[in-house]
């Protein structure tokens, strides 16, 4: 690698390119397959897959059993299966009980059906206080859980990521499989917030 | 406004955007094949990941000053990549 004592090439995106050329002239990568790869998971890989699972959970009881009893097998019942390995658990809100995830030591996260995790996911803050006020962190997100529903916490690991169902919310009985899938956000599915009825979720709808 | 408050602001700007700068996307990418191609597990990996994190928040912890490990994540990303390979001696 010569020029890797110049100072202008010790930011990371010169940093990125030299270890890049170096590995391609060993033959471990090729740029094409990293073009792929990181368009991949810049534009395709994105929370819609884990939408589509949590849409399918609340129209199909069948499903949502399977998906509750090993949702590694359910996702890829779905064609969902990707690199990160480790079993995926879903873990389902009711009127008593609130799921929140969170890494505390990295970014654990299940990227096959919630894509990358966004920056607040692996920020110092939301990793040390998910576990210790995960109410004030959820509050923080606007959402205010009553006292009576039980928090429950998920640590991620290599082994485990977890995958909120959240409730199915309310004004939603008429709706297809798909018009569900479209209400279901990313938040919703860390626990940092409740799916809203239809009317509200209008204008978030084109984005998805 | 807390810290936190205001990393939620800034993702509902753009909820969609996962990478900031094209290199993250690239190191992200180079990492994954990597680790299909049997150059080291993702495991290897996120042990060296969780390290330079830690580093990180204990950094964080001590000043109070230090920047994000959020903001900074691919920094820490490239920088566990860069050590696993040196590790592994595929660079030196």
């Amino acid at each position: 690698m010569s020029g890797n004592h110049d100072a202008a090439e010790s930011g990371p995106a010169a940093r990125v390119k030299a270890l890049e050329q170096l590995l391609t002239k060993k033959g471990l990568v090729d740029s094409e397959t990293i073009d792929k790869l990181a368009d991949t998971y810049e534009r395709k890989v994105g929370p819609r897959n884990g939408a589509r699972i949590v849409a399918r959970a609340w129209t199909d009881a069948a499903y949502k059993k399977r998906l509750l009893a090993n949702a590694t097998a359910a996702a890829a019942e779905m064609g969902f299966s990707g690199p990160e390995g480790g079993h995926l658990v879903a873990v389902e809100n009711t009127d008593r009980v609130h799921n929140l995830i969170v890494c505390t030591l990295c970014s654990c996260y299940p990227w096959t059906v919630l894509g990358l995790p966004p920056v607040w996911y692996k920020s110092f803050a939301y990793r040390s206080r998910a576990v210790s006020d995960p109410r004030g962190v959820m509050r923080d997100f606007g959402l205010t859980l009553p006292d009576n529903v039980e928090v429950r916490v998920w640590d991620s690991s290599a082994e485990i990521r977890y995958i909120v169902l959240p409730k199915r919310p309310p004004q939603s009985e008429a709706m297809s499989e798909s018009e569900l899938a479209d209400l279901v956000t990313r938040d919703a599915m860390v626990g940092v917030a409740e799916v809203a009825p239809p009317s509200k979720t209008v204008s978030r709808r084109a984005r998805a | 406004m807390s810290r936190l408050e205001e990393l939620i602001a800034v993702a509902r700007l753009d909820p969609d955007r996962v990478f900031s700068a094209p290199w993250e996307a690239r190191a992200f990418a180079i990492a994954v094949r990597l680790s299909e191609a049997g150059v080291f597990s993702w495991d290897e990996f996120r042990a060296h990941l969780i390290e330079e994190v830690g580093e990180s928040d204990r950094a964080r912890t001590a000043s109070g000053t230090a920047g994000d490990a959020g903001e900074h994540y691919y920094e820490h990303f490239l920088h566990a990549l860069e050590r696993l390979l040196e590790a592994k001696g595929v660079v030196t």
